[in-house]
């Protein structure tokens, strides 16, 4: 059956392979480490970013609190690895199992908070994660953990100059969240979640098969947040609860979606492709004379931007679909 | 034997593919990174910071007449008179961002040695950063103990740590017990993150080995919009000394907070940091007299050596205010650098990392009231002494240790 | 643990509270106007402070006078913001609420930076003024006159608020613009200029508490970040769209603070405040008093 949606749908598929395959070999010309770390990072805010979308672009529940997830995979492979001895591989899918049973221990109650109640709760409950982190010993508090690096290796997954292992990993996990919005925009949970967003009064009829898609769509959000934060642990080789729990983490893995296209299968790898070489550029080369001046050009993009275009910049590449259709 | 063209030619490109390799050997500048947090809540310190290394480095470039490590030449003797040249870069207070541009001076500026940072966990990153290129990367001002005990063979630090500071303080209440002063009970008051944290620890340690008696452990949240909770347990404990580690925001509050509830405790040993910016004696200096704090740095030095208060005005003309801790071991960690660069006569790491670990410079020959810079197998100057300073009168006045004090500490404050 | 510790510590977070109250009731009226989240409304308390602190660093004038000036420039600064960018972020036809978010965000950001910029990082402080300093003491426990006289402003404001709102044909304009933005346009009411007046109103009041602020607290960019999550949570566990849920969630939110960090480590007090939180709008959905 050839409707217009499958078109569109295979269109989106071969589009998504054809960057993948450009995105793969750019590393192999692009030699300049600073450039290939600022590709590496929006890599992974891409994947970050289409991962919350997950929950919050498509399911409708937003959350400002995705840091808890991040943070506890980073948290659960850094223990795990200098603790225990746990390689970064195993590390990252206990993170990814923790972080997804959280998603829907805290689910359960949450989901019945609306609007704006529901998105304060995700705030406070990763700042307590965080505060009790920053006072937990054991989990090194506020001096973090240190991961030794002691030479390129695949099994520990940390390299002492290349990024390019990196470069891949973060390529492979936007492909892997991509895919799986993509898969989910045709399946029974993507149809339930665009019927609840239309007519929230729906959800009532539709009861408790919703209430478990959300659930659901919590964990694999949550998931492969968790991920997310185990690939950075490896990457950065130092975490503190600061700099993975932090609430402006929480922010910078929304801003990619909302910018480019909340609800949408490509708005935040847009978004993404956008916001993080701005945001890196304008602080390495404006940011140097203390004076604010790169928060000033960063903030007024983000107002423009966003008011220019509310539906986000997928918009202005194709201005007949914006959403999957109904 | 003529010429021909043909000579000439292979000759000119000869010396042209050859130019670069000659150029590197004779460089006409050294490039130096310098890496701080000059946007957000730290700000203020990374500006500061500017001006610190920018009167260093016009020392270096210039001729002055001060017996300090390349002041009397212009550049770098060793280098043929290479000036230095700082690039700064922004850290935002975040590991990833310092380790992004540490590898950006590294890698693009072509920087042959990195210092900074304020913060200690940005310290982490960009230290792991500079091993990896076997750049040497020198801790101006980063104080927790646990930097240079991670075997790095690039990671130098000229002035003390946590622990150094902590056991001088520790020194000064044994020697004032000596003389008849009651210190039994001490409350410790730090914020939640690496600096308060080492502190704590690092106190909470000397107390117990020393056989002082902690009544109060105060750990709170760092830019806590009301500490009130916090300073009415301190004062209900009433100790006989009050040890906060503190940034300048809280320092403010807690010392508001402490007037607001009527506390005045017989004394207070605070471990530096915010107690030892202009900013919040300007805002609470008047109930801070006789406020003791650690330090590496006191400006009473110039008394013996005049180039201390020579170089000091230096930096108040660039900067606006007087040599604090932070901005004197940053002016300190690039003279070091420098010197180290020079000995090595070489921009590569390795040369460099060499001459820093030889280095041998007797205390006099700093603007510090230190013994000698000499680092141990882990980078670390062991003879950075730590001073303690009391804010008697509107300055800071050294009290200890005995051969760098000019006066009696006066205890309890005022 | 000693009976003044604890009664000092409640009273300390009794006024504390009323302050965070002060703080919120500018959001919540902004948020119960038009479902907008002002993610800069720390930045405007910032931008009062600083205000307060020139007009007494160069023209010697004292925050208590200062602050009805300062709630004045705050009042046009809000209305401002509302006209230049909040009515083109709430005309989105998709995705409102973030559009809203990140808008003000990226507007918080931007403050933040000219802060910085024509400021400087520096910390400032206002060292001489009425009532800065003085402290009174009743039965052995102390209380701080700036923040005392922040609390009385904070009851006053509510109380004005109430018959603003109840009483005056503007606050009806304002209830009914909140209820059916179209309807009232029928009515003659010009929707963008009681949106506009009621930004005005709401950032007034955080100019008032930001006014009373720099009397005691330290002044820089980034200062309008530690208040900025108190002000959400007191706000929502007030409910949103309640005036008096803001004050209400201001008394609790100061006195959980202040009790949590007599029992827990004091780096963990706020976690009191996030579970109570929690626990609040599980058992009600909708907050204590909110209405939408």
């Amino acid at each position: 059956m050839d409707t217009a949606f499958a078109k569109r749908r295979r269109r989106d598929l071969i589009v998504a392979a054809i960057f993948a395959a450009i995105a793969a070999i750019v590393p192999l010309f692009v030699k300049d480490v600073y450039v290939q770390n600022i590709m590496v990072l929006t890599l992974m805010y891409a994947a970050l970013s289409q991962s919350w979308n997950i929950l919050s672009g498509y399911c409708g529940q937003i959350s400002l609190g995705h840091a808890l997830y991040f943070g506890l995979g980073a948290y659960t492979t850094a223990l795990l690895f200098t603790k225990f001895g746990v390689l970064p591989w195993f590390g990252m899918l206990g993170g990814g199992l923790i972080s997804a049973v959280i998603a829907m221990a805290l689910g359960y109650p949450c989901f019945r908070l609306r609007g704006h109640y529901f998105v304060i709760a995700t705030i406070v409950i990763a700042e307590t994660a965080l505060l009790l982190f920053q006072n937990w010993d054991w989990a090194g508090a506020a001096l973090g953990i240190d991961i030794p690096v002691r030479g390129d290796s695949w099994l520990k997954f940390q390299f002492v100059r290349s990024k390019l292992p990196y470069f891949y990993f973060a390529l492979a996990l936007a492909c892997v969240a991509w895919l799986v919005t993509w898969w989910l925009e045709d399946s029974k949970w993507g149809y339930w979640w665009r019927a609840v967003k239309d007519n929230p009064d729906a959800a009532e009829s539709l009861g408790v098969v919703v209430f478990n898609s959300k659930m659901g769509a919590a964990a694999v959000s949550a998931f492969l947040t968790a991920i997310g934060g185990s690939f950075y642990a490896q990457f950065v080789s130092y975490i503190d609860p600061e700099s993975v729990m932090g609430f402006q983490f929480s922010l910078l893995m929304a801003l990619p979606a909302v910018l480019g296209g909340i609800g949408t299968l490509w708005g935040p790898v847009l978004g993404a492709v956008i916001l993080i070489p701005l945001t890196e550029l304008t602080r390495s080369f404006i940011g140097g004379s203390g004076r604010g001046v790169d928060l000033i050009v960063y903030g007024t993009l983000i107002v423009l931007i966003s008011l220019a275009r509310p539906e986000g910049l997928v918009g202005l590449f194709s201005p007949r679909r914006k959403e999957a259709p109904r | 034997m003529t010429i021909s063209r043909r000579n000439v030619l292979l000759g000119a490109t000869a010396s042209a593919a050859l130019l670069p390799v000659a150029s590197r050997a004779q460089t006409s500048e050294v490039v130096i990174g310098v890496i701080y947090p000059l946007s957000g809540a730290s700000a203020q310190i990374g500006v500061d910071a500017q001006k610190a290394f920018e009167t260093a480095a016009e020392l270096i470039n210039k001729k002055f007449d001060f017996d300090l490590p390349l002041a009397r030449g212009e550049g770098l003797p060793g280098l043929g008179g290479a000036k230095v040249r700082l690039v700064f870069a922004d850290h935002q207070a975040d590991p990833q961002k310092g380790r992004a541009e540490a590898e950006r001076l590294i890698t693009q500026e072509k920087v042959c040695a990195v210092i900074g940072s304020y913060q200690s966990a940005v310290a982490v990153t960009i230290s792991q950063t500079c091993e990896r290129y076997q750049t040497p990367f020198m801790s101006a001002d980063n104080s927790s103990p646990s930097l240079h005990r991670r075997g790095l063979k690039f990671y130098f630090r000229a002035s003390p740590h946590d622990e150094m500071y902590s056991k001088a303080m520790f020194d000064f209440f044994d020697a004032m017990k000596k003389k008849g002063t009651k210190i039994e009970t001490l409350s410790l008051f730090h914020e939640d993150t690496i600096f308060g944290t080492d502190s704590g620890n690092a106190q909470t340690k000397l107390a117990a080995e020393r056989g002082y008696k902690i009544v109060s452990d105060i750990k709170y949240r760092a830019n806590s919009p009301s500490l009130s909770a916090e300073v009415q347990q301190i004062k209900a404990a009433n100790a006989d000394v009050l040890m906060p580690s503190s940034y300048t925001t809280d320092g403010i509050l807690l010392v508001k907070t402490m007037g607001e509830l009527g506390y005045k405790p017989p004394a207070i040993v605070a471990q530096d940091a915010g107690f030892s910016e202009k900013a919040l004696y300007d805002a609470v200096g008047d109930k801070l007299e006789g406020v003791i704090s650690r330090g590496t740095f006191s400006l009473d030095l110039a008394q013996k050596r005049p180039m201390v208060g020579k170089i000091n005005d230096m930096f108040k003309e660039k900067s606006g205010k007087d040599f604090n801790d932070y901005s004197s071991r940053q002016f300190m960690a690039l003279i070091l650098m420098a010197d180290a660069i020079n000995r090595a006569k070489s921009t590569d790491g390795e040369k460099i990392r060499d001459a820093l670990a030889a280095t041998d410079i007797p205390g006099e020959q700093t603007i510090m009231p230190w013994k000698r810079v000499k680092y141990d197998e882990t980078g670390q100057n062991n003879d950075a002494d730590p001073v303690l300073l009391q804010y008697t009168g509107g300055k800071f006045v050294t009290i200890f240790p005995p051969q760098a004090a000019v006066a009696e500490a006066t205890w309890p404050m005022k | 643990m000693t009976a003044e510790t604890i009664i000092q510590s409640l009273a300390s977070g009794l006024l504390m509270g009323l302050l965070y109250g002060l703080i919120a009731v500018g959001l919540a009226l902004i948020f119960g106007l038009m479902d907008v989240v002002n993610f800069a409304h720390g930045e405007f308390l910032m931008i009062a402070m600083y205000a307060t602190f020139f007009l007494f660093a160069f023209f010697a004038i004292d925050p208590l006078l200062a602050a009805p000036l300062v709630a004045a420039a705050l009042f046009v600064f809000g209305a401002a913001v509302y006209l230049l960018i909040v009515r083109f972020a709430v005309r989105a036809k998709a995705n409102a609420g973030m559009v809203q978010i990140f808008s003000t965000f990226g507007l918080a950001i931007v403050m933040r930076g000219l802060a910085q910029y024509f400021f400087t990082p520096d910390y400032r402080s206002i060292t001489h003024s009425w009532l800065g300093g003085k402290t009174i003491s009743i039965g052995g426990i102390f209380l701080p006159v700036p923040q005392l006289f922040g609390a009385l402003v904070a009851i006053a404001a509510f109380v004005a608020l109430y018959f603003f709102i109840n009483r005056t044909d503007f606050g009806r304009a304002l209830e009914a613009t909140r209820e059916d933005a179209g309807a009232v346009a029928l009515v003659g009411i010009d929707k963008n200029k009681v949106f506009a007046l009621g930004w005005g109103l709401g950032a007034a009041l955080v100019g008032l508490a930001g006014a009373i602020m720099a009397i005691f607290f330290y002044i820089y960019p980034d200062v309008g970040a530690s208040f900025a999550l108190i002000a959400y949570v007191t706000v929502a566990l007030g409910g949103f769209g309640s005036v008096f849920g803001a004050f209400a969630g201001g008394l609790v939110v100061g006195l959980v603070e202040a009790t949590t960090a007599l029992i827990l480590p004091p780096s963990l007090k706020s976690v009191g405040i996030y579970a109570v939180y929690l626990l609040v709008v599980f058992v009600r959905p909708r907050g204590l008093f909110g209405s939408m």
